[in-house]
C-alpha cells in the first residue's frame, strides 16, 4: 500500500485534522437527517432549538401511523431480496461458462451485456408501462419489480462474478471434469465454495442497488408493490411543519442500506467500474 | 453433451432475458416515435390508438427539435453533468490525495466519506430541499436569519457600529426558483458523488509505483511536481472511467429533479420524456430515441476503456 509518509512535523498533524473536518462536512447532512429525526414537528423548525431540544422517538413509534413505513419497508426488502436471487441464480451460470468456457464471442457478449446498462430507462417508460398495464396485467405486482430490478442489474452481477471467477485458477475447476463430477456439480461444489467471498459481496452490492434504485420502482407501481424510494417521493412536498417525522422516516430508509454499504466499500470499486480500476 | 454446447446453454437464459428487456420496449418507442399516438383528444380520437395508418414519418422528430423545452433540456444537462463533474472529479482528486496516508482514525474517516453514496436518490433530494437549503425554515434559513441577527446587534455598536451598518441584510436563497433549481441538484448530487470518485481514485492512488515517487524526491522534485507528473497521469484512466459512468448516471437523473422543482428551471431529456408521456407518446419516444444515440455515444468510449481491461 502507498500511504504518503510525511517529511514534516507540521505535515503529520496538519494534514490528518483537514482530512478529519472534511469527512465530518461530508458526513454532516446524514447526520443531520438522524439529528433532526429526534425533534418532535414543533422543534425541528424553531431556530431556538437548533441544538437544544428534548430527544423524543415519537417520529419513529409514529411511523407507522404517519407513513404506513412498514408496508413499503417489507416491500422493499421482498423485492430487493428477490430480485438479488434471481440475478444470482441466472448470472452464476452465465458467468461460470464465460469465465471457464470462454468462446470467441464471450467479450462481445459481455460487452452487450453491458451496453444495455446504459440505455436511458426513460427511452422506454411509456412502452414498459403500456406492456405492463394493458398487455400483461402486471402493474404494481411485487413480480414486476422484481423482475424489472434483477433484469437492470444482471449485466452488472454478470461481470462482477466473471471477475472473480476469473481469479480462479482454472485446473481446480479441470480436477473437478476428470473426476467425472457433472457441470452441475462443479458449480455448486466447486465453484460456489471457492468464490462465496466474491458471490456475496455481488449479492450485497445488487441488494443496495435494488433498495435505492428510483426510476422503475416509483413509475411502475402504485399501492401494491410501492417501495420505499416510493414513499419517500410522495412525501417531497415542503412540509415545513413536518421535519421531525420526515427526517425519522428517511432515517429509516436508508439506514440499513448505508450500513450495508459501509461492509462493501472495496467491492462497490470493483462493481461500478466492471473491474476496469482495480 | 460436447464441450461446446453446454457454456452456451449455462448462458442463454441471461442473454435471452436481457435481449427481450432491451429490443421489446425499444422497438415499440421506435414505432410510437414515426407515428401520431396521443392520450387524449377529442378531436381526432383516432390518434389514441397506435395505428400504422397514423404515419406520421419524422414529424415527431422535427417536432421535438422545435419545442423550445427540447433545447433547454439539452442545455440544461450539459450545465448540471458537466458542473457535477468537473466539482467531483477536483474534489475527489483532492480528498483522495489528503487521505492516502497513515493518520489515526483513517478507517473512521473512510466510513464518513463514503456513507453519502449509500443514501437512496429520493432522501438525498428531500433532505437537501428542506433540511438544508430551505429559505426559512432549513439550515440556510437558519443560518442567514442568524448573521442577520448578530449584525443588526452590532450596528447599536459604538465606534464600529458604522462599518456594520455598511453591511447588507442578507437575503436567503430559494432553491426551488426557476433561476437556482439547476444549482440545488448539482449541490446534492456532488454530495453525492463524490465519495464515488474518491473512492475510485484512492483504490487506484494504492497501486501506484511508490518507488518512482522515492525517487523524484531523491532528485528533489516537490510534492506538486510529483502530482502533476507521476500522480495524475497514473489516475488517467480512472479519471476517464469516473467521468464517463457519472454522464451514464447523471444524464438520466430523475427523482433529485423532480423532487427540487418538479421540472421548473430545471429540465433534462428523462424529464421532458416523463412530461411528453402525459399526453404526447409521439414525441415522447422521439425524445427517448434522441436520449438514446447521446447515451450511446458516451457508452462506446466507456465500452472501449472498459474492454481494453477485459481479457487481461
Amino acid at each position: 500500500m502507498a500511504a504518503v509518509t510525511e517529511r514534516s512535523n507540521f505535515g503529520k498533524i496538519a494534514w490528518p485534522i483537514v482530512a478529519w473536518i472534511v469527512a465530518l462536512i461530508f458526513f454532516f447532512p446524514i447526520f443531520w437527517l438522524v439529528f433532526t429525526s429526534f425533534k418532535t414537528d414543533a422543534d425541528a423548525v424553531k431556530p431556538e432549538h437548533l441544538f437544544r431540544f428534548t430527544p423524543t422517538l415519537e417520529n419513529y413509534t409514529n411511523m407507522t401511523q404517519n407513513y404506513d413505513y412498514w408496508r413499503f419497508a417489507i416491500n422493499s426488502v421482498i423485492t430487493s431480496t428477490f430480485a438479488t436471487l434471481f440475478a444470482l441464480f441466472v448470472g452464476v451460470p452465465a458467468a461460470y461458462a464465460m469465465a471457464f468456457n470462454p468462446s470467441r464471442h464471450t467479450k462481445d457478449i459481455l460487452m452487450w451485456m453491458l451496453s444495455t446498462k446504459m440505455l436511458p430507462a426513460a427511452a422506454v417508460l411509456y412502452p414498459m408501462t403500456f406492456l405492463t398495464k394493458n398487455f400483461l396485467g402486471i402493474f404494481d405486482t411485487h413480480f414486476l419489480v422484481i423482475v424489472v430490478l434483477c433484469l437492470i442489474n444482471l449485466p452488472i452481477v454478470i461481470w462482477m462474478l466473471f471477475t472473480y471467477f476469473k481469479e480462479i485458477p482454472k485446473e481446480i475447476i479441470e480436477a473437478g471434469k476428470m473426476d467425472g463430477v457433472s457441470t452441475w456439480g462443479e458449480i455448486k461444489d466447486i465453484l460456489i465454495p471457492l468464490a462465496w467471498g466474491g458471490i456475496a459481496s455481488t449479492a450485497l452490492l445488487t441488494f443496495i442497488f435494488c433498495w435505492n434504485e428510483a426510476y422503475w420502482t416509483v413509475r411502475l407501481t402504485t399501492i401494491d408493490a410501492a417501495t420505499l424510494s416510493k414513499l419517500i417521493e410522495g412525501n417531497r412536498a415542503p412540509e415545513g411543519l413536518f421535519f421531525g417525522r420526515l427526517s425519522a422516516v428517511s432515517t429509516a430508509a436508508i439506514a440499513p442500506i448505508v450500513i450495508l454499504g459501509w461492509f462493501c466499500q472495496k467491492q462497490l470499486v470493483q462493481g461500478l467500474t466492471f473491474g476496469a480500476v482495480k | 453433451m460436447s464441450k461446446r454446447t453446454l457454456p452456451r446453454i449455462l448462458q442463454t437464459p441471461a442473454v435471452i432475458l436481457l435481449l427481450i428487456w432491451m429490443l421489446v420496449p425499444l422497438s415499440m418507442t421506435l414505432y410510437f416515435s414515426f407515428i401520431r399516438y396521443v392520450l387524449n383528444s377529442n378531436i381526432r380520437p383516432e390518434w389514441t390508438t397506435p395505428a400504422l395508418s397514423n404515419w406520421r414519418g419524422f414529424g415527431n422528430y422535427a417536432y421535438v427539435l422545435k419545442a423550445k423545452d427540447f433545447i433547454f433540456a439539452i442545455q440544461n444537462s450539459v450545465l448540471i453533468v458537466g458542473s457535477i463533474l468537473v466539482i467531483t472529479v477536483v474534489l475527489g482528486l483532492a480528498i483522495a490525495v489528503l487521505i492516502n496516508r497513515n493518520f489515526p482514525g483513517r478507517g473512521i474517516v473512510r466510513v464518513l466519506l463514503i456513507s453519502p453514496f449509500f443514501v437512496m436518490p429520493a432522501v438525498n433530494a428531500v433532505l437537501w430541499i428542506n433540511m438544508i437549503l430551505d429559505p426559512v425554515l432549513g439550515l440556510q434559513g437558519i443560518a442567514v436569519g442568524g448573521i442577520n441577527n448578530l449584525v443588526d446587534g452590532l450596528r447599536d455598536f459604538p465606534v464600529l457600529g458604522w462599518f456594520f451598518n455598511l453591511w447588507p441584510t442578507l437575503e436567503p436563497i430559494s432553491f426551488r426558483a426557476t433561476q437556482t433549481s439547476a444549482y440545488a441538484v448539482i449541490m446534492m448530487v456532488a454530495w453525492q458523488w463524490t465519495p464515488f470518485a474518491v473512492l475510485i481514485f484512492m483504490t487506484s492512488l494504492q497501486s501506484e509505483d511508490e518507488s518512482q515517487k522515492e525517487a523524484a524526491t531523491l532528485d528533489g522534485a516537490s510534492p506538486w511536481s510529483q502530482f502533476i507528473n507521476l500522480t495524475v497521469p497514473h489516475l488517467a484512466r480512472p479519471i476517464a472511467i469516473v467521468v464517463m459512468i457519472q454522464s451514464i448516471f447523471h444524464l438520466s437523473l430523475y427523482a433529485e429533479i423532480e423532487i427540487v422543482s418538479r421540472g421548473n428551471g430545471n429540465k433534462n431529456l428523462p424529464y421532458l420524456i416523463g412530461e411528453f408521456t402525459s399526453n404526447n407518446i409521439g414525441a415522447a419516444s422521439a425524445t427517448g430515441i434522441f436520449a438514446v444515440i447521446l447515451a450511446n455515444i458516451i457508452a462506446i468510449f466507456l465500452l472501449r476503456m472498459v474492454g481494453k481491461s477485459l481479457m487481461d
